[in-house]
């Protein structure tokens, strides 16, 4: 059973925001965020 | 972090957020400024311990924007000597002239140096370290020398993949934040925006809108149903004492577009006049000819003024004229606002002029 793969670039606001909202709808969905720098969604 | 593994990640969807870049100049001596922009939390956070190490005592911002302004208002709070340098006649190009001259004032006001009209055309060094920045007209010995030139939106990946690009080389995006390659998503100050009232697409870099587009990709990308219809170019800040707001367009941009509009400037208090803590706030308000229709507003004042700026946001999205403006039902009472709020003061001169 393949689980569908979204995959990110960029976890500040746009990145987070999407990736919290699709998990959110869809729990199945597995979701991978690249981030260069060492912080997360400091404003999303 | 920069580990230089290179591996695959399959994906059915991919998203880009990836963000904008600031600009950096291509002068001489701009490879070793130590804060080429300050954009993300790790370049605060560095500019932070930078400044706490060095001791520096006296800062040059180069850039009248947001960032400049900002950074301006973070040195002035540490107690150094700041100086600011931009190659407009008045800081905030996201204001008319008039209302940017207040702005520059207040600047001026809390003890920054301005050096305005004047470009940046290099910068001092010794020993691997910047020891001042050069203009058209002079130079300015400094510690630290802080950029605030502005963010490209950061697509080197996108191009790289063949994703077509648009305004100002942003990512296109269609209203569900899909790009032109079928499974490839946008959002963010990567994507392009459209802008509801000038009906084009625009480039806006600003982390509201970036969570907005990212809530309607995720909607979709977890299989739901989202679009973004747009921005009206509403952004506020502050400096020091005074708040600085924007919505829509500005004469500039009026002028491009070939719109014909009136403007009025008030100015009013921000709670009633004999309130204690009322300050002076001052509101413009561009309105198309003939039709009265809301074109764009904006205001600079003392402590609540800023987001009065969302009432004019609406009245933009809902394409209200400055009449209909006139008859909006706002709170008051005298803590808050004058009787008349000095947005709808500020649409009734303008009605006068329709």
């Amino acid at each position: 059973m393949a689980t569908e793969r979204l995959v990110v670039v960029g976890g500040d606001a746009a990145g987070m925001s999407a990736a919290a909202q699709a998990k959110r709808l869809r729990p199945d969905l597995e979701i991978i965020v690249f981030e260069r720098s060492p912080h997360i969604s400091y404003s999303a | 972090m920069q580990t230089g593994r290179v591996w695959w990640e399959p994906y059915d969807q991919l998203l880009l957020a990836t963000g904008a870049l600031p600009v950096c100049p291509a002068l001489p001596g701009a490879d070793i400024v130590e804060t080429c922009g300050i954009n993300t939390l790790q370049s605060g956070i560095e500019l932070q311990r930078l400044l706490d190490e060095g001791g520096a005592k006296k800062g040059i911002i180069v850039g009248g924007g947001y960032i400049g302004l900002e950074m301006a208002e973070a040195l002035v709070r540490r107690g150094m000597e700041v100086a600011l340098i931009a190659r407009s006649p008045e800081v905030m190009g996201t204001l008319d002239e008039d209302m940017g001259h207040l702005v520059s004032q207040a600047l001026r006001d809390s003890g920054v140096t301005l050096f305005l009209g004047e470009t940046l055309t290099g910068f001092e060094t010794r020993g691997g370290k910047v020891t001042g920045a050069v203009t058209d007209k002079r130079s300015l010995p400094a510690d630290i020398v802080i950029l605030g030139l502005g963010v490209r939106p950061s697509t080197s990946l996108a191009a790289a993949a063949g994703i077509p690009l648009g305004e100002k080389g942003a990512i296109r995006v269609n209203e569900r934040m899909q790009t032109g390659i079928d499974g490839v998503w946008a959002a963010g100050d990567c994507a392009e925006s459209f802008h509801l009232i000038s009906r084009r697409p625009f480039y806006i870099a600003l982390g509201t809108v970036a969570n907005r587009q990212g809530r309607v990709a995720g909607i979709n990308l977890g299989g739901g149903y989202a679009t973004f219809p747009g921005v009206v170019g509403t952004a506020i800040t502050k400096v020091c004492q005074v708040e600085v707001a924007r919505t829509g367009l500005q004469e500039k941009e009026l002028k491009k577009l070939g719109v014909e509009w009136l403007s009025a400037v008030i100015k009013s208090r921000t709670k009633a006049g004999y309130f204690p803590g009322a300050g002076e706030i001052t509101v413009k308000v561009l309105a198309e000819r003939g039709s009265g229709r809301l074109l764009g507003g904006q205001i600079v004042g003392m402590e609540g003024s800023a987001k009065r700026i969302d009432t004019l946001a609406t009245a933009l999205h809902a394409g209200f004229t400055v009449e209909e403006i006139i008859n909006l039902d706002l709170g008051y009472a005298p803590p808050f606002s004058p009787v008349w709020d000095p947005v709808v003061t500020a649409a009734r001169r303008a009605a006068k002029l329709i």
